[in-house]
């Protein structure tokens, strides 16, 4: 089943003359497991569909389904508890805060949902350990290089246990090698521990890595590409572009 | 490139056969699956090198089975070979299958520009996402060559990409421009008046 319905979303900013179309008919859906990529010009819409999504903001027409929940029908109040227990969002400029260390930073969505202190800590050493920073916890934003920042995020994210990540730009602000190691966990987020993935991207190198890329343009879905499962990695590509480098 | 200066370099670093410089190239960019030679290319080169005079026969290696021909380097081999590694390598871009296809698919009623450039962006990627794969399943101790390697693919691939969206974008202004098209010459000798104006 999928995790993520959204049937016919169009976002209007704005009304009569001044009004623009930021979304028009835009409809995806995205199973447990799977890592789906969104590219497109500036302005094609690609941040808003994220937060149409993530129940940041709200559909002018059309519906969102979150795991069966239909967002449509929830009051502010029960938004903001669905987004905290059901979507971890994974942000370009990492919103850690300074002054806690990565595991207090990690445990900080589930303390905030009333889980006891010590059992968030606990599920916070859990999840760093996992995205390999079981040897950083007490260290603070500062003394982390930017990808290990963002493994923080991404154990932030999946703390509460969610159904679905949103990542908006997550390797923006990393370098190549860095951006490399955070699009690898995010797929092993979908893909070994079941998550729906959405990640907006405008890097190429990094939207390889998703089973689906979704190109938007002008507020609407202009194309889709499935890509091959990674066991099949196909040499005769690599020959085919060798020869074209090289004749 | 040619195999031909890949050939000079590997009989540098001592004499060999050609079913040893097939495997020796191979091994290099990462196996037969990255870069396939035909032993028909590898002797055929050889035969080239050695008439051009930058290859000789030195002596016939004979392991129980039949006589092979064991090549080295001459000295006018071993002069190209430094050539070859001091001069820059140009790569032929310009010479662009896509390229010649988008332009062509401008004027055809039966086809549309945006999605000959889909078609390729999915191409790509599909690309790009086994490089990455191939990528990341290579060990960095022991495979590092291939690596680079393979990011050079990568970043290839990247760059054309990145092309695709920047012709895409520009469409339009490509379309309102003439076809690149051959001049015009006229035919046979020049009439006796044009000479007038010269």
């Amino acid at each position: 089943m999928s995790l993520i319905i959204a049937n016919n979303l169009t976002k209007i900013y704005g009304s009569g003359a001044t009004a623009v179309t930021a979304l028009k008919d835009v409809s995806l859906e995205v199973a447990a497991g799977e890592f789906v990529a969104v590219m497109g010009p500036s302005g094609c819409g690609k941040s808003t569909l994220l937060h149409l999504l993530g129940g940041l903001d709200r559909p002018t027409q059309g519906s969102v389904t979150l795991d069966g929940h239909h967002l449509a029908e929830l009051d502010d109040d029960r938004l903001t508890e669905l987004r905290r227990r059901k979507i971890g969002f994974v942000f370009q400029f990492f919103n850690l805060i300074p002054v806690l260390s990565a595991e207090e930073n990690a445990a900080l969505p589930v303390i905030l949902d009333r889980v006891r202190p010590s059992e968030a800590r606990a599920r916070a050493r859990e999840w760093l350990a996992k995205v390999g920073l079981g040897d950083r916890l007490a260290h603070r934003p500062d003394q982390l290089s930017g990808g290990e920042q963002q493994r923080v995020a991404i154990a932030r994210a999946l703390v509460a246990e969610p159904a679905v990540v949103l990542a908006d730009e997550p390797t923006g602000n990393l370098d190549t090698r860095a951006s490399d190691e955070i699009a690898s966990l995010l797929r092993q987020v979908a893909n070994e521990w079941g998550r729906a993935v959405v990640m907006v991207t405008h890097d190429p190198r990094i939207a390889a890595y998703a089973d689906r890329i979704v190109f938007l343009k002008d507020g609407a879905i202009a194309d889709e590409t499935v890509l091959e499962p990674k066991s099949q990695g196909n040499a005769g590509m690599v020959a085919d572009k060798m020869r074209l480098m090289t004749t | 490139m040619s195999v031909r200066n890949a050939i000079l370099g590997l009989l540098a670093q001592r004499p060999r056969h050609g079913y040893e410089l097939r495997l020796a190239f191979e091994a290099l960019v990462g196996g037969e699956a990255v870069w396939e030679v035909k032993p028909a290319q590898i002797y055929t080169t050889l035969a080239r090198l050695e008439e051009a005079g930058l290859v000789r026969q030195a002596s016939a290696a004979q392991e129980g089975g039949p006589e092979k021909r064991v090549y080295a380097l001459t000295p006018l081999g071993e002069a190209e070979l430094a050539d070859w590694f001091e001069t820059g390598l140009s790569e032929a871009h310009q010479r662009d299958e896509f390229f010649i296809k988008l332009m062509l698919s401008l004027e055809n009623p039966n086809a549309n520009p945006y999605r000959v450039i889909q078609a390729q962006r999915s191409r790509l990627y599909q690309e790009l996402h086994a490089q990455t794969a191939l990528r990341n399943q290579a060990n960095p101790r022991r495979e590092l060559a291939q690596i680079f390697l393979l990011d050079k693919v990568i970043m290839h691939l990247e760059a054309d990409l990145r092309w695709l969206d920047m012709i895409e974008g520009r469409l339009d202004e490509i379309r309102r421009q003439p076809m690149p098209a051959p001049e015009v010459k006229p035919r046979g000798r020049p009439r006796k008046e044009d000479s007038h104006h010269e």
